[in-house]
């Protein structure tokens, strides 16, 4: 098997683990469509990691480009594997991998929901390394159609309302992406990267005003998959309402997949970089602004979605800046929130399904509710902790080194202040979420707690060993990779082609404690005023403002129409 | 440029209806309504250069291009599929509350 055939199989592996859990699904339920079900899991999310090992090589030595099944390039779809297509590849099979064994304990269950997970898994891998405009309009077809499916798989009503939004707003937005694409096709007669690259250059003023509208149609459709601001609004519902494993993989994989495909494309496009600026000034404010909504929110886990588009934001800022080094930032910091916000949607899921109770303002002495549903070395909450110290950069947790390597970037400019200010809010919020372990003030219960429906529920929930194994591999990874950043780093740079500029050294200066001392400190004060009278109006009233989905198509409609006068004005 | 205009016509039809209807069933319609409008966009693009069938070895002449009709079959099949699953969705949300509009189903569900 050549490197070109080798770069096809993390694709086509969580295919052929699909196809066994569908024909899992047609036997008999009983022992055997069990055993293929769990084979075509290992088949999907594990073996692909030999591919990735015996990739390698390949990969140090810069990367292979083809075309699938070696179709002349004028007509093949043209794939590109390089460093970035195998750390992202990573990123998705360690997400994926420790969400669908945290589903075996806490469903969703069955050969369906494996098969529809695996298919999103090798859309994932596919979206990494294609270098042709239309299989990526493909692949994110796919990644989509997927997503929406599972999201809708918790079987509550409020997941099926928010799934219809999620896809009746993408899929508006991909018919944006193919109006682009039809622009950049009509121009160029080609739909790989490269060939339309050539084909722009080739033209007098590369393309005109034609180019850059086709471009700013296809960043602001998959702008919409990244939660970047102003097009965020259906993530929230979305990643709130769908199983806990789903927000896993959505929140720590599937939001970023998008980026660094767009990034891989806008390396071709003539306005490229002034796209990329613009997103990545977008991601700053998304930064900030998503995380003071995040701070009012009282749904624990509508909180941790409004931490996720918080997160993307410093991704896309460093993402923006278009350089290797930028590139190596968001890189790291999209890995690192996988694993600690992958690990806190499942510890914060959990405890709220061991409560039953998910009102951050009422839910009190968790540990209690985990040592009754049989967690009695209360496992979830010390996952929990170790989550939730790594996403508010506290040394030595991996999100300390991942923050403040993006934040190094921005040294001097207003962006490092929106930075930093997004950092207390981000610790404050996390005080406000930790309060569910406080001791219970009043012995009454909430007025949203106890129907008869929900004690029983809450009766019969159990933690089960793969549950917690998902849990711990997700904080060890924090610690280890917090630990070993700057050999991680480096090895991150090398793939993508720069050399690691800021040494974990300069990382763990005493400029960096102390403003690392500062944060907290102004974050403790944040939170007082949080929980306050004050505060909780506010709050209330972030929480109120309209929320429309006609809101949500104007955002688009007006980002998209910024992003054309941007690049058509001052290209 | 009579067809391009009507095309037009049909994307921002498309276009108003997903926004401002609040009947699910009419909003999956309408996103149907947007996809159509491009596939006609393509096809109608790629039909400009020629009107031979694009066949190896067939009959001398100009051909049609065929990529936009390659690109535009997967982008139906597509299309279908997302009808497809709106459509279950809106069907599910209106077996458990017996409506299908959106701001109602809104209030239903209590989402902030």
């Amino acid at each position: 098997m050549n490197d070109a055939e080798l770069a096809l199989v993390p694709i086509f592996l969580p295919l052929v683990g699909a196809a066994m859990a569908l024909v899992a699904k047609s036997l008999s339920e009983g022992r055997a469509s069990r055993i293929l079900e769990t084979s075509g899991a290992v088949v999907g999310l594990a073996l692909p990691w030999a591919a990735l090992a015996g990739l390698l090589p390949a990969v140090m030595a810069g990367g292979v480009s083809f075309t699938v099944s070696g179709w002349a390039p004028a007509i093949g779809i043209a794939e590109r594997f390089d460093g970035l297509a195998w750390l992202v590849d990573a990123l998705g099979f360690a997400g994926a991998g420790a969400a669908y064994l945290y589903s075996r304990g806490n469903g969703p269950k069955g050969p369906v929901f494996t098969a529809i997970f695996l298919v999103q898994t090798s859309a994932l891998a596919a979206t990494a390394s294609t270098a042709d405009l239309f299989n990526l309009f493909v692949c994110l077809e796919v990644l989509g159609l997927s997503s929406y499916v599972l999201v809708a798989s918790s079987q509550k009503p409020g997941a099926f309302l928010a799934a219809f939004s999620y896809l009746t707003v993408s899929s508006a937005a991909m018919v944006f992406f193919l109006i682009g694409l039809f622009g950049l096709y009509r121009l160029t007669g080609s739909l790989s990267y490269e060939g339309i690259e050539a084909g722009l250059s080739a033209l007098a003023d590369g393309g005109g005003a034609t180019a850059s509208l086709s471009s700013a149609c296809i960043v602001a459709a998959i702008a919409i998959r990244v939660a970047v601001m102003p097009v965020y609004g259906w993530l929230p519902d979305a990643h709130a309402m769908a199983p806990h494993a789903v927000s896993a993989v959505l929140s720590g994989v599937l939001i970023k997949t998008p980026l660094f495909a767009l990034g891989r494309l806008l390396g071709f496009l003539p306005t490229g970089h002034q796209a990329m600026a613009l997103v990545g000034t977008a991601g700053v404010v998304t930064a900030l602004v998503a995380v003071i909504v995040a701070l009012s929110q009282k749904d624990a886990k509508r909180l941790l979605a409004y931490h996720s588009i918080s997160q993307v934001g410093y991704i896309v800022a460093a993402w923006g800046l278009g350089t290797a080094e930028g590139l190596n930032a968001a890189y790291m910091h999209a890995l690192f929130h996988a694993l600690f916000k992958g690990l806190l949607f499942l510890s914060v899921g959990t405890v709220t399904d061991a409560a039953g109770n998910r009102n951050v303002y009422t839910l009190r002495n968790a540990t209690a509710a985990l040592r009754l549903s049989g967690d009695r070395r209360l496992t979830v909450a010390a996952a929990y902790a170790v989550g939730a110290l790594s996403i508010c950069a506290i040394p030595p947790f991996n999100g300390f080194a991942s923050k403040n390597a993006i934040a190094y970037l921005f040294k001097g400019g207003w962006e490092y202040w929106a930075l930093f200010a997004a950092g207390v809010c981000t610790i404050a919020s996390f005080m406000k979420l930790s309060m569910i372990y406080l001791p219970p003030r009043r012995p009454v219960a909430g007025p949203d707690e106890a129907t008869a429906e929900t004690q029983i529920a809450v009766a019969a929930y159990r933690i089960s060993l793969s549950m917690k194994t998902a849990m711990l591999a997700l904080a060890l990874l924090c610690i280890a990779t917090g630990l070993f950043y700057g050999k991680l780093n480096g090895f991150a740079a090398t793939l993508l082609g720069t050399a690691p500029k800021v040494g974990a050294g300069t990382l763990y200066g005493s400029s960096e404690l102390a403003k690392t001392g500062i944060s907290l400190v102004l974050g403790a004060a944040l939170f007082l005023f949080a929980v306050s009278k004050p505060g909780k109006a506010a709050a209330a009233l972030v929480r109120s403002r309209p929320r429309s989905y006609a809101g949500l198509v104007l955002a688009f409609v007006s980002g998209l129409a910024a992003l054309g006068a941007r690049l058509v004005l001052f290209p | 440029m009579i067809a391009r205009s009507l095309i037009l016509c049909l994307f921002i039809t498309g276009l108003v209806g997903l926004t401002t209807r609040r009947n699910l069933v009419k909003k999956a319609y309408a996103l149907s309504i947007m996809n159509s409008a491009v596939v006609l966009l393509f096809v109608l693009e790629g039909s400009g250069i020629g009107d031979k069938a694009p066949l190896l070895g067939g009959s001398p002449g100009v051909f049609v291009d065929p990529v936009p009709q390659a690109l535009m079959l997967t982008a139906i099949v597509v299309g279908v599929c997302v009808s497809a699953l709106a459509l279950t969705i809106a069907y599910r949300l209106h077996r458990i509350y017996g409506t299908l509009d959106a701001d109602e189903l809104k209030r239903l569900v209590g989402h902030e």
